[in-house]
């Protein structure tokens, strides 16, 4: 890109030091993991894949990576069903107090992480389920449901009311008018959502580290246990993993999501087009 | 090819003519305190054509949502073939519905969307995709199956939005403001194609619009509504011919409107005086009020050279303007501005502004209506 305006320049000459500052800590474990060396040491000293070989060989460290895959996948499972049917549900809605309903939904996002880790830790000991991975992803839901809300009810603003109307003349039942009317148009939302979803859950470690147990350690749990212990590159690794996992994501959302999201948009300016 | 499609789609309908009758009785509609609809009585025979004429606010469109299901009404019953729909969801009263921006799948084709309602009955595959092209066919898009909506301009999506009404064989039709968003020459030629389907299906229509032309051009029957009440309804010449109040009179084109004192009412006949304008007769269709006015439409008002004693009054015009068609003149008599419309063919030598004239007209072109205003 060619830059004449010196005004641009300058500007473009400034966002270089903060891109670099905000990428390069991120980007940095991945060197790190790579590293040939039996500890976090930076510059690497060499390329090498032992510490990742060694990552996947321990078992401490494999069965931390499948509890945080269990619990990102009852969090996404659970999160997209109650997020989207909230959105749907309040959709074109207007009572008292919905504002009030709304604030709730939302509320885990605001609520400070160590007063909700507290407060399930309190819940679930006093039912006694706690030791197994199914009460973390279960928190895990409840701050990931908000984020579905806001994305599904975003995609739900392009809806046209009247469509729904028009499939229940047609002979539509509910299930029908929800596959038909409202599947297509929050699809881009419920896989956004699902998305944050997701990265919410593996990168949560202040309720799971309340809720932790032999049985249940998840991966951020795993890294700060050990690295008050030893500074083994397995860290390293598993921070490169999150990170890729997480690039993978967004790149996946930008594809995907706001492509047909770009398309979506479009629509009704196609509809209202004249003859 | 499209004909037959036609008439063996008629010849289907004819045999179920006898049904298709929608009914409200006493139907009333509040939103807490608002009163929206009150007091409606409706009735749609089969395959007629009924509509909903109205100003926005008039509840004309709450109506036809209650009768569509989409509204519940808040007492008051409405009846569909004579079956009482009050507690049936939209998707079982068997009515087909036209959106006013026509509410197609935008991720269907328009086949597709075509296909939807027999998708819902369960329609084998094969028989649904043949009933669809045949409807499609019947609007005119025989070829365009394959399209989506944002492909289709607005008229093309207008007849697919018929065609996707009438696929089911429904019992009734309801269209909402269907022509709104199409252009006036557009609008026209829907207007008449809409009104030749509906002949050839035999199928009973309530229609609702706020366009007096679109009323006066499709409709066997006009119901006109204000502030939730049907305030006179009958077919479209009569309406517009024989107002029953002065806000009907001019809701429906322009007039003019004479206030009165009544003399004499007999026969359907009344003498009514005219102040400035002297003594004349009109036709009386037996309303009361407090208030009397005439209506007389400008296209029924015509110059005279010579006085009379009756329906007669000594004018001066003001001016007169050529609008292409017609010429409007305007005109004062005995106190009244009045407004005097012949067609432009007939406006030859027309009298200088500010000459001496005569105005008269027919007893049976001017009603006797009540003044509410």
């Amino acid at each position: 890109m060619q830059t004449t305006n010196p005004r641009q320049r300058l500007l473009t000459l400034l966002s270089i030091p903060v891109f670099l500052f905000l990428v390069v800590p991120t980007a940095i474990v991945v060197p790190v993991a790579l590293n040939d060396s039996r500890y976090i040491t930076f510059p690497p000293e060499g390329i090498s894949f032992a510490a990742v070989a060694g990552f996947f060989a321990d078992k401490a460290w494999t069965s931390a990576l499948t509890a945080s895959l269990q619990s990102a996948a009852i969090a996404v499972v659970i999160g997209v069903i109650l997020g989207a049917t909230a959105a749907i549900g309040l959709h074109g809605r207007k009572f008292p107090g919905q504002q009030a309903v709304v604030g709730l939904i939302l509320a885990p996002m605001i609520v400070p992480t160590v007063v909700l880790a507290l407060a399930f830790y309190q819940f679930f000991i006093s039912l006694g389920v706690l030791g197994s991975i199914l009460p973390i992803g279960l928190a895990h839901a409840v701050i990931a449901t908000p984020y579905v809300y806001l994305t599904t009810r975003a995609s739900l603003a392009g809806l046209n009311p009247a469509l729904v109307n028009s499939a229940q003349s047609l002979g539509a039942g509910w299930l029908s008018v929800f596959r038909h009317v409202y599947l297509p148009v929050i699809l881009p939302g419920l896989v956004s959502g699902a998305l944050f979803a997701f990265s919410v859950s593996i990168d949560e470690t202040v309720m799971s580290l309340f809720m932790q147990s032999p049985s249940a350690t998840t991966l951020p749990v795993k890294m700060f246990t050990d690295i008050q212990f030893n500074l083994t590159p397995k860290i390293a690794v598993s921070s490169a993993l999150l990170v890729t996992v997480a690039t993978l994501g967004l790149l996946f959302q930008v594809m995907f999501v706001l492509k047909r999201r770009s398309t979506a948009r479009m629509l009704p300016l196609a509809v209202s087009a004249p003859n | 090819m499209t004909t037959s499609v036609i008439s063996a789609a008629a010849s289907t309908r004819t045999t179920a003519s006898a049904q298709g009758s929608i009914e409200l009785r006493q139907v009333r509609k509040t939103y807490g305190d608002v009163v929206a609809v009150d007091e409606l009585d409706l009735v749609v025979e089969p395959g007629e054509f009924v509509t909903l004429l109205g100003p926005s606010g008039s509840g004309k469109t709450t109506t036809m949502m209650m009768v569509a299901g989409f509204e519940e009404h808040t007492s008051g019953s409405v009846l569909i073939d004579g079956k009482p729909v009050d507690s049936l969801p939209p998707r079982d009263r068997n009515l087909g519905v036209v959106f006013q921006n026509y509410a197609l799948f935008p991720h269907m084709s328009a086949r597709e969307n075509v296909e939807f309602a027999l998708r819902m009955r369960k329609v084998p595959k094969a028989e649904r995709r043949q009933r669809a092209d045949s409807a499609l066919e019947r609007v005119g898009l025989g070829k365009m199956g394959d399209r989506k909506p944002r492909q289709l301009s607005g008229g093309q999506q207008q007849r697919v939005a018929l065609a996707r009404s009438l696929v089911f064989n429904p019992a009734a039709l309801l269209l909402d403001e269907p022509m709104a968003a199409l252009d006036k020459r557009l609008r026209e030629h829907m207007q008449e194609e809409i009104k030749t389907l509906q002949k050839s299906l035999g199928i009973s229509v309530l229609f609702v619009t706020h366009d007096q032309d679109e009323a006066m051009a499709m409709s066997d029957r006009i119901v006109v509504m204000k502030d939730g009440r049907i305030v006179q309804s009958g077919p479209p010449e009569e309406v517009y011919n024989h107002p029953l109040t002065d806000w009907v009179a001019s809701f429906l084109g322009d007039t003019n409107l004479i206030p009165c004192t009544v003399l004499e009412r007999k026969d359907g006949e009344a003498l009514v005086d005219l102040g400035g304008l002297g003594l004349g007769r009109v036709r009386d269709r037996g309303v009361t009020g407090e208030k009397y006015a005439v209506s007389i439409r400008p296209e029924n008002l015509k110059f005279s050279s010579e006085a009379s004693t009756d329906n007669c009054g000594k004018a001066s015009l003001v001016s007169s303007t050529n609008l292409g068609a017609t010429v409007r003149h305007r005109l004062t008599a005995g106190g009244h501005e009045l407004q005097v419309r012949e067609l432009s063919s007939d406006a030859t030598g027309r009298p200088a502004p500010a000459a001496e004239l005569f105005v008269t007209w027919e007893p049976d072109k001017a009603q006797l209506l009540v003044l509410e205003q």
